[in-house]
Order: C-alpha cells, then sequence, then structure tokens
C-alpha cells in the first residue's frame, strides 16, 4: 500500500474524526484529531493498518494550547497522530490500553508538561526528583531556569 | 512456611550499571514479581537547553547525549535540520556519515560483547573484545581525529574528508577485525558453559516484543526484522548491500547472536563504503535561519532506533528539539523480561538490552515486603552471586549456538 493509498483509507475510516492529514513527505504522515476522538483513532490505525509500535511522545508548548504529538510507526511509514489540550486544564485520554509500550512516554510526557494522561495505570513520577516542586513543569515555556543562591557554610 | 516478598531496590549507584538508574524490584525468594523504574539520575535538561541554542551549537549539544552513540544523535539531528533547511548533502558526505556510523555500531557491539561476556562470567571474552574494539577506535581516530566525540557531521555533509592512506589503513584494520568477530562467533559455538549460561534467561516472546515497542537488537533477537535503516532509509543506505541481522530464540543469547551477526554485517558495509567511495565534494553551504516547520528524523543507533521531532519557528534557534534514546524505548519491555525471573539473572537481562542511561537519562535495592527490611546488594555482589548461582546449577546440555 502506498502512502497516498494510505491517507485515502485513513480518511474514509476516521471521516469527521479528521481535523487534518497531510503526507509532507516520503513515509511521512501527520494526522489531527481531536482528544475525545484520539484513543479511537490510535486504536484504528493499530487495527487497520498494523501502527502497534509507538516511538515516542513529544508535547509541544503553544501558549494558549499543549500540542501532545504519538509518533506511531507500522515499520513502514511514521505517522504522527496531534492532538490539542488546554492549558488551564491540560489533560489528555491514556493510549496504554491501545499500546502498553506507551506508558513510559506518557509519563515522560507528564513530568515535563504536567498534562495529566487520564486513566493511566502508574501515573507516578519518573524523571523528576521526589524533592522537585509541585507544580513546575520544565519544558513549558515559561518555566526559566533560576540557579539558587548558593549558601556557603562559614561563607560571606 | 510461606514464601516472604522482598523489595529490592537496586541504583541508581550500583557497580552492575556503569550509569545511573533505579529499579525496584519485589522479590518471592528468588523470583522477581515485580519490578518498576524510576529514572532521571542522569537528566540534564538537554532538550529545554536546545531551545536556547542555534542549529549549529545544537549540533555538538546532540553528540553529547551520548558518549557511546555520539555520531547516532547527531546525524539524526542534523539529516532532520537538513530537511527543513532543504538541502541535500552530496554522496561523498553521506557515504563519509554511513562509515562513520557503521564503525561506531561496530565499537559499541564489541563493547556490549565484553560487558556481556563479563557479567555471565566470562571474563577472556571482555578482555578480548575489548582488545579488539581499539582497532575500530584507532580507525574512528584515523578518520576524525577523536575516539568519542568524532565531531564529523555538519549541515550539509560532513566536515572531514578521507585520504588514500586512511583507506588503506581503514580496510587493513577491518580485515583483522573481520577475522576475530569471526572467532568470536566461533568460540561462542564451542564454549558450553557460555551458551547454557545466556539461553533460555530474559524471554521475550515475539508478541510481547512489538506489544511493550521494544527497539532495536532486542526485537531483532525476537525475530522481527525491523530496521530504520531498511524501513526507512536514510543517508547512504539505500544504496549499500546489506542483510537485517535476527534470530529467533527470543533469550539473551539471541541478543548475543544478533550483535555479532551485526558486527560482521557492519563490517562489510564499512568494507564497500571504503572501497566505493564516489569522488566530488564532502559539503554543501548550509543556511542560518531555517523555515518554520516541523520534522520526525529516524535514525537506527547501535541499540535501536532513535527518533528526534524538531520544530523550527523561522529564526536559527529551534522552537522544540524531542529526543527519545533507544533504551528508553528498551525499557518496558525490560521490566517484562524480568518479570518471573530469578534475581541472579537481573544484571544479565539488564546488560542485554545494553542500556546507555545518559542517553536514556539508575540500583538494585532489595526490601522484605512483610516486614519492610531492605538489603542493598551492589552489582558487583549481585555479579558474584549470578556467576556462584549458576556454577552450582547442572549445565544445559542440549543448547546449540544458533549462528
Amino acid at each position: 500500500m502506498t502512502e497516498i493509498e494510505l491517507v485515502e483509507k485513513i480518511k474514509q475510516g476516521l471521516k469527521n474524526k479528521v481535523l487534518d492529514l497531510t503526507n509532507p513527505a516520503s513515509r511521512r504522515i501527520f494526522l489531527k484529531v481531536d482528544k475525545k476522538d484520539l484513543v479511537e483513532a490510535v486504536g484504528f490505525l493499530k487495527e487497520n493498518f498494523n501502527f502497534y509500535h509507538v516511538s515516542t511522545i513529544s508535547g509541544v508548548d503553544l501558549g494558549e494550547n499543549f500540542e501532545i504529538l504519538y509518533h506511531l510507526s507500522n515499520g513502514n511509514c511514521v505517522l504522527t497522530v496531534r492532538t490539542l489540550t488546554p492549558r488551564n486544564e491540560p489533560n489528555v485520554p491514556t493510549i496504554t490500553g491501545v499500546i502498553p509500550g506507551a506508558t513510559l512516554y506518557e509519563r515522560e510526557v507528564q513530568d515535563m508538561f504536567g498534562i495529566k494522561f487520564e486513566g493511566h495505570p502508574n501515573p507516578e513520577r519518573l524523571l523528576l526528583a521526589d524533592n522537585w516542586p509541585e507544580g513546575e513543569y520544565p519544558l513549558r515555556k515559561d518555566w526559566k531556569f533560576e540557579r539558587p543562591e548558593e549558601k556557603i557554610p562559614g561563607g560571606k | 512456611m510461606e514464601a516472604q516478598e522482598f523489595k529490592v531496590p537496586i541504583g541508581p549507584q550500583h557497580p552492575a550499571l556503569k550509569e545511573p538508574i533505579s529499579l525496584r524490584m519485589t522479590l518471592e525468594g528468588e523470583i522477581i514479581k515485580d519490578a518498576d523504574l524510576r529514572l532521571g539520575y542522569n537528566h540534564r535538561g538537554i532538550e529545554k537547553l536546545a531551545e536556547s541554542r542555534t542549529y549549529i551549537q545544537n549540533i555538538y549539544l546532540t553528540e553529547r547525549i551520548c558518549g557511546i552513540c555520539s555520531h547516532s544523535h547527531t546525524t539524526c539531528f542534523v539529516q532532520g535540520v537538513e530537511k527543513l533547511m532543504e538541502i541535500e548533502p552530496p554522496k561523498r558526505g553521506l557515504y563519509i556519515r554511513t562509515l562513520v556510523a557503521e564503525l561506531e555500531r561496530i565499537h559499541s557491539h564489541l563493547l556490549w560483547l565484553g560487558v556481556a561476556g563479563h557479567e555471565a562470567g566470562f571474563d577472556t571474552f571482555f578482555m578480548y573484545t575489548w582488545r579488539d574494539r581499539e582497532l575500530v577506535m584507532d580507525i574512528l581516530e584515523i578518520i576524525s581525529g577523536n575516539r568519542v566525540h568524532y565531531a564529523i557531521n555538519t549541515f550539509g555533509g560532513v566536515r572531514r574528508d578521507l585520504d588514500e592512506l586512511q583507506i588503506k589503513k581503514g580496510l587493513d584494520y577491518l580485515e583483522v577485525l573481520k577475522k576475530r568477530t569471526e572467532y568470536y562467533a566461533d568460540i561462542g559455538t564451542n564454549e558450553p558453559t557460555f551458551v547454557a549460561r545466556l539461553a533460555g534467561v530474559g524471554k521475550l516472546p515475539k508478541k510481547k516484543a512489538l506489544e511493550l515497542c521494544a527497539v532495536g537488537p532486542t526485537l531483532r533477537a525476537s525475530d522481527i526484522p525491523r530496521d530504520v535503516r531498511k524501513d526507512d532509509p536514510y543517508a547512504a543506505y539505500a544504496e549499500i548491500p546489506f542483510e537485517v541481522c535476527t534470530s529467533d530464540t527470543c533469550d539473551v543469547l539471541a541478543r548475543v547472536v544478533v550483535r555479532i551477526k551485526e558486527v560482521i554485517e557492519a563490517c562489510k558495509i564499512c568494507d564497500y563504503i571504503l572501497r566505493n567511495l564516489p569522488p566530488g565534494e564532502i559539503k554543501v553551504k548550509a543556511p542560518r535561519k531555517v523555515k518554520p516547520g516541523e520534522v520526525v528524523s529516524m535514525y537506527e543507533a547501535p541499540r535501536g532506533e532513535n527518533i528526534h521531532y524538531i520544530k523550527s519557528n523561522g529564526t536559527d534557534k529551534p522552537e522544540r528539539l524531542k529526543v527519545r534514546a533507544p533504551t528508553l524505548g528498551n525499557y518496558a519491555a525490560t521490566i517484562f523480561m524480568l518479570k518471573n525471573g530469578f534475581i541472579a539473572d537481573i544484571p544479565l537481562i539488564f546488560a542485554a538490552i545494553d542500556p546507555c542511561i545518559c542517553c536514556a537519562e539508575r540500583t538494585i535495592q532489595l526490601m522484605d515486603t512483610k516486614t519492610g527490611q531492605e538489603r542493598t546488594m551492589t552489582m558487583e555482589d549481585l555479579r558474584r552471586f549470578s556467576i556462584e548461582i549458576y556454577r552450582k546449577n547442572p549445565l544445559k546440555k542440549e543448547v546449540i549456538w544458533p549462528l
């Protein structure tokens, strides 16, 4: 199956759930869906086109919204499913029910962006330290690193 | 008497793990019932830092993500940005890039073979492979001037050309290396203790490997012929003949077999490149600023599929750089492999995915789940413990080396 055929088939299968579907380079497809359709779309892609492998999940801070990108692969092509979630209440449904391998990636995005993955089996901290303050998410654009003032015992 | 459950933390500081990671094992006697991970002991905030550096600076930054697969990360980053810049590197440049990538694969796999030998209690193997690894390191030094951070990539091609003498020396060294690797494959066949120690340990069935999104040699050892070099050819791989190496026993032995086969295959690729190096320029000029856009770049690192997602915003700095190193992709599968295995197999199973924590960004502590009592074992203790356990066990005579 060529990519053009694949794009057509996805369009037919997901109908009005497809918000945007592009094929900018060979073996690269970008699909945009609403977050309420996310699990269904990922399940559909896995069942019909063998997209069983999630390479990673990236988060991007767009200001008003956060964009979450699921890089899926079936061995022939990389399909990126993107969805938006508002900044004031960032949450998306988990896809670990469809692809169990996504568990660590979801925890990573959760640590770095503070996006809640609803229904995640083990939503504990993965990367950040145990004493990391609550509500600080390092990869958000408004988060700036400030080195705490060094206190030398016996110093000035 | 009922078996007691223990919780054993391994790491973040552990002699068997050369880098920090924290594994939390729940044990029932000698059997691992559950395992959990905590990462982040080596998190350096590179993704955040990349957003405030220019593209050129980011080449040097991505090179320092990992000390072993340094070339993987730069190539992945550079070829992604090249697509955004809409430039195509000349053929000779791509061939040299591929050559360094394959030499890196040889050095990484030989290093791993040594570690596997060491963990299995076969230290002679370790000494031999690491001695021969010096040959690859020498070729890399001849080519790039460096042993670890080759700094060969730049936007639009590579930074250093090869001359006749370098090619001749490279070919001579590869010849020796190929012979020696074949000898190691042979040692494996005739060394029943080594084979018996590795066979049947850390099983990862085909179905599970797919489900848990394993990558690289771990996936190929579960008989799934997936390789980015074949599936999504980059650099010069579309023009170079090579085979994807797989094995079907799905255990640590299969992972050793896959890696030995890959070293032999990589030697052939390097040989082909050095003999068929196209003439011409090695790079084209690249713009400083990059148009807004996004790209997903894939690369087959020695440890598996490496993916970078780059988003540009029209300036000379990236809007977002997401790096997913192969080790992180293999953790979910490792947890599965550890479950229902023996505590004595932890170092071996863990080493079998060739973990590179500074890439992915952890100790074994054992805890009695009933009494809450903790016991910390160093990796060296664990290694000694594992060797001892297996010395007592009878040899698995029926096991055959599948090469």
